[in-house]
């Protein structure tokens, strides 16, 4: 199979991360920061060395900043349910998934106001100083659509937010691992990670920073703090880990961050990019078939890659690639307004993301078997 | 010399403690608290000795929560 779907998650997982996961269940089976004996601190310790990694990679404040959740989905609805109050502004980008599009539209039927930004402008900036009002409490976006690959530009965003006192909440899910995130540098107050796509850990697993406090609880529960007291208590990270936490998983987090370290960040994003660019080239340019993006790999776009053929939808497509044993995503990929901006609500597109073992020969297979599609023959 | 267990509650906060105390050259240990936390229940705290009020500005300054230090007899 060639597997070009590293946008829903990492098709490759390192062995180094399923060795970690593997001793995890093996060595430390124990509940961390609930029980006092030996195993048990192992395993704290264990978790607290993989805190201690994602904030030196993300440039938080410290390891105590740094949350595991069950998704970025949770982390996100942690963010925007914790800080948001009625009549409080929220100001969104129309690239987001519906992890943040969701949440932000339920509060608002809550009386949270909320707006949304162009997340194709070269500088959002102008637009959201419009949007911007005395009420706007909270800026959330996406970094990168997981639609199309925009890159949307964080740091300036989070340089205005500095200047308005306003909090910045970026969805990494995309971008994590991928493209440079220094939260201090880049004024991130809350980062919200997927660390199974460019960290390559397992499924199921998530991680918030925050470097704020968040007021409100989406999940109260057991912390293994303060067990005489029936408020959950203040202190991150245990204020939003309420019950246990996945330690396999989180082993692998740490084994990811590793590998990617020694692999280079950089490298793996020059290889996605250019295999990217070699798609984009191909295709673009041929009648039947619609590719989007300019082919700004790394500056403006993320190595992933959207498109689409005339006449076919694209739930048809990826099962047609499928048939061939090519593994991608068609549809809407849970992003609605990505997709209303795009003009493409009627069929959707197919999603090209390669990964880190993919090569030149797969993006060779995925355009002829794109081209035998355009063509109707298959 | 002086011992004293710093309650800070949560374990992540202990060991973030613990590391920095040992980076000084300050000998800690982390533990799950034994005694003194009959009004918040569980917890964990770090065990270490020397000059306290020192090791709480350290604490404090790099944002490790203390709940409470208590004097080992």
């Amino acid at each position: 199979m060639i597997y070009l779907d590293n946008a829903a998650t990492s098709g490759y997982k390192p062995e180094a991360v399923i060795r970690s996961v593997s001793n995890a269940l093996r060595a430390l089976s124990a509940n961390p920061g609930r029980s006092g004996h030996n195993l048990s601190v192992s395993a704290a310790e264990a978790v607290y060395k993989v805190r201690e990694r994602l904030s030196d990679f993300f440039g938080a404040t410290g390891p105590e900043r740094v949350i595991f959740t069950g998704n970025c989905t949770q982390a996100v609805n942690f963010v925007l349910k914790g800080v948001l109050n009625a009549n409080d502004g929220l100001i969104i980008s129309n690239l987001e998934h519906n992890a943040v599009a969701r949440p932000a539209f339920s509060l608002r039927e809550k009386g949270v106001k909320v707006s949304v930004f162009d997340g194709f402008a070269k500088d959002p900036t102008q637009e959201l100083n419009n949007l911007i009002t005395k009420d706007t409490k909270l800026i959330f976006c996406t970094h990168v659509s997981n639609v199309c690959g925009k890159i949307i530009d964080i740091a300036k965003i989070g340089a205005l937010c500095k200047k308005h006192g306003i909090l910045f909440g970026v969805d990494a899910a995309q971008s994590g691992g991928v493209l440079p995130i220094n939260m201090k540098e880049m004024g991130i107050d809350f980062l919200c990670l997927a660390p199974h796509k460019g960290l390559f850990a397992p499924m199921g697993t998530g991680v918030l920073i925050a470097e704020k406090q968040i007021s409100k609880t989406v999940i109260e529960g057991g912390t293994g703090t303060a067990s005489l007291s029936l408020a959950q208590p203040e202190d991150l990270p245990e204020r939003l880990e309420s019950g246990t936490i996945n330690l396999p998983g989180i082993c692998g987090i740490g084994a990811g961050v590793d590998f990617l370290l020694q692999k280079g960040r950089e490298n793996i994003l020059r290889h996605e990019a250019a295999l990217c660019q070699k798609l984009y080239d191909d295709l673009k340019g041929n009648s039947g078939i619609t590719v989007f993006g300019n082919g700004n790999f790394i500056n403006e776009y993320a190595p992933l890659l959207s498109v689409s053929i005339s006449g076919v939808k694209s739930d048809e497509v990826a099962a047609l690639l499928d048939r061939k044993g090519i593994a991608v995503r068609g549809g809407y990929h849970c992003a609605p307004l990505a997709h209303k901006a795009m003009g493409t609500v009627n069929g959707g597109t197919v999603r090209i993301a390669p990964g880190i073992n993919n090569c030149v020969w797969d993006i060779e297979q995925v355009k002829r078997a794109l081209f035998s599609i355009s063509n109707k023959k298959y | 010399m002086k011992r004293y267990v710093i309650a800070t509650g949560t374990v992540t906060h202990a060991i973030k403690g613990r590391d920095l105390l040992k980076k000084k050259g300050i000998a800690a240990e982390t533990e799950r608290m034994k005694y003194g936390t009959e009004n918040y229940g569980c917890g964990y705290g770090i065990v270490t000795g020397g000059n306290i009020e020192k090791i709480e500005n350290l604490l404090k300054s790099n944002n490790v929560k203390i709940l409470k230090i208590l004097p080992i007899d």
